[in-house]
């Protein structure tokens, strides 16, 4: 027994040890924020410093921050909605089709999910450009629908066949129509799949970074965009990138702390 | 179940329709997996086949009004020729493979020590989702503050004792891509951890239970029945890793932006300069497709070794 204790103990000094690795640049972050600029930018490095909202304060005269967050819930919210409309029902079909291509398609699906952005982003960006939705939310949530949409249906296509076929074919017999079949009997089952794939569209679109940078313009630009754009500008310190920051990751981070159960049951059904 | 017995009502129509049921269900499946299928060709499949058209084509729009002109497949010869190029394409290699293994090894360290069903396991857990949520872009940001020589919380000491040169390692054309690899290791070890820690807990207790009644040390328990049982999910963090490794772009673009010289570049970041800052569409289609190609053999590869591995596996 005594081993044992010895055992556990090493393993949680380790995790405590690897847990720091990862608290000390995120807290460094976020105590960066509520430093004055001097005192970021004293060298050597201080440990101490006196507290202050005034990073908060510039990021509000430097930005405009509401609108920066409402084009990242927008553009995050608008790809969440349309991927699971589009991908929850393709992902039922294909679980419940008896077509041998349904395997086919749904592997199309999961095919598109690995091709790099870079192959499609140019030509979509001229396509854009040419029917004048440059610069709009409406080009980044289109094309980062495709990959979303994709990653739903594959998702939602294991929750769907791993669901027995019993119930549905009982409702059906019982006279339920085939859209209720789905709707009402199937659908309220993988409630915890549609769960995990919208944490999972909503955080892909809230981070990408990539498709908005060049897609969208000033008014439209999301809060991860403006983070490296302001970077470089005379008026930006660590300090105001830190306050930014919060605004950025905050959101995301508590929604996967409260639901990291969605979270890691998405990770393992979803991806494979 | 919300669903009564409404059949006497539904009967009729199921008739008045005219086609058989099994025929109608196949309609109602296919009319619900269509919108999907439609909108990926269209907006996913039509831009790539558009982008592997110009990749045959000199075509820049800031250079003769935009024309284009049929090259064949020079655009594919000035990626080995163009030495940034072919820098571009041996870093992502480099990059991929280094950045995955590590991740690897410290994953599955990481979700061993986590598999002990407590609290404090728990919270840990918890906290390791961080890392994964937090925007690419803030952790690039984050690292590159942290190791600026002159403030950074890592990089003045590391200057000041000279562990590294006087303008850091981001800015050293040996090290900076190296440290652009610990970073990527550093926000998706998690991942993979996590990852594998989920296979481990669906792993049948009682095959465990009985290899240490058996006497099988640890290590013996750990190669002969965890890992064999373990390669599917194995496989599965690996191929979703290389995946995304291979199309790293944020974290090199926000700290280093594949400098100093060639050093960090990679082929996405590469890709994305020549398309869509010096609008070189021809070439930067070719270096996408590219990119696709290796994914898919990468992709190809890993399951040719994994069924291997597998097959290995159940000889045993």
């Amino acid at each position: 027994m005594k081993a044992r204790t010895r055992q556990i103990a090493i393993e949680r000094t380790t995790l405590v040890v690897i847990l720091a690795l990862y608290m000390i640049p995120v807290l460094w972050l976020v105590s960066t924020a509520y430093k004055p600029p001097r005192e970021i930018f004293s060298s050597p490095p201080s440990f101490s410093f006196s507290p202050t909202l005034f990073n908060f304060e510039r990021i509000f005269q430097l930005f405009d921050v509401w609108q920066l967050l409402k084009s990242s819930i927008v553009m995050s919210l608008g790809t969440t909605v349309l991927s699971l409309l589009l991908g929850v029902p393709a992902g039922y079909a294909l679980a419940r089709s008896k077509s041998r291509y349904a395997i086919v398609v749904a592997y199309f699906f999961l095919a598109i999910r690995t091709v790099p952005i870079i192959a499609t982003l140019i030509p979509f960006y001229l396509m854009m450009r040419d029917i004048g939705l440059l610069g709009t939310w409406w080009a980044v949530i289109l094309i980062n629908t495709t990959l979303n949409c994709a990653f739903v249906t594959w998702m939602m296509f294991s929750y769907f066949r791993a669901l027995p076929r019993d119930m549905e074919e009982a409702a059906l017999t019982d006279g339920c129509t085939l859209w209720g079949a789905f709707y009402r009997v199937a659908l309220p089952t993988v409630v915890p799949g549609i769960i995990a794939s919208a944490l999972f569209c909503i955080m892909f679109s809230w981070n990408d970074f990539l498709t908005p940078m060049f897609l969208t313009n000033s008014d439209t630009k999301p809060l991860s965009v403006a983070l490296l754009a302001s970077f470089g500008t005379k008026d930006i310190t660590w300090g105001t990138l830190g306050a930014l920051a919060h605004f950025s990751t905050v959101p995301i981070v508590l929604m996967a702390l409260f639901l990291n159960r969605y979270f890691v049951q998405g990770l393992t059904k979803g991806v494979h | 179940m919300a669903t009564t017995s409404v059949g006497s009502i539904d009967f009729p129509q199921r008739k008045a329709s005219g086609l058989r049921f099994t025929d109608r269900r196949k309609l109602f499946l296919v009319a619900l997996a269509l919108p999907a299928v439609v909108y990926v060709v269209l907006v996913a499949l039509w831009p790539l086949a558009q982008g592997i058209w110009y990749s045959f084509f000199d075509y820049n729009l800031l250079r003769g009004g935009g024309r284009r002109t049929f090259v064949g497949l020079a655009n594919y010869a000035e990626l080995w020729t163009d030495s940034t190029a072919r820098r571009a394409l041996i870093n992502t290699f480099a990059f991929t493979f280094a950045a995955v293994a590590l991740e690897f090894i410290f994953g599955l360290c990481l979700a061993l020590l986590l598999w002990r069903e407590s609290r404090f396991n728990r919270i840990c857990l918890a906290f390791l989702l961080i890392p994964v949520t937090i925007t690419p872009v803030v952790v690039g940001l984050i690292f590159r503050a942290l190791l600026a020589v002159d403030y950074g919380f890592f990089g003045y000491y590391l200057a000041e004792w000279g562990i590294s040169g006087p303008r850091g390692f981001l800015a050293s054309t040996t090290s900076a891509l190296p440290v652009v690899i610990l970073i990527d290791v550093w926000e998706w070890t998690p991942l993979v951890a996590l990852i594998l820690l989920a296979g481990l807990k669906s792993l049948p207790g009682d095959i465990l239970e009985a290899a240490s009644a058996d006497g099988a040390t640890a290590l013996q328990r750990f190669r002969l029945v965890v890992l064999p049982l373990l390669l599917p999910t194995v496989f599965l963090a690996l191929v979703l890793r290389v995946m995304d490794a291979f199309r790293v772009f944020d974290i090199i673009f926000v700290t280093t932006g594949g400098g100093p010289g060639d050093a960090t570049n990679s082929l996405m970041v590469y890709g994305v300069k020549q398309g869509l800052q010096f609008f070189n569409i021809g070439f930067a289609s070719a270096i996408g497709n590219v990119t696709i190609l290796c994914i898919a053999l990468l992709c190809a590869v890993f399951t040719l070794l994994i069924r291997r591995a597998d097959v290995r596996a159940n000889e045993q």
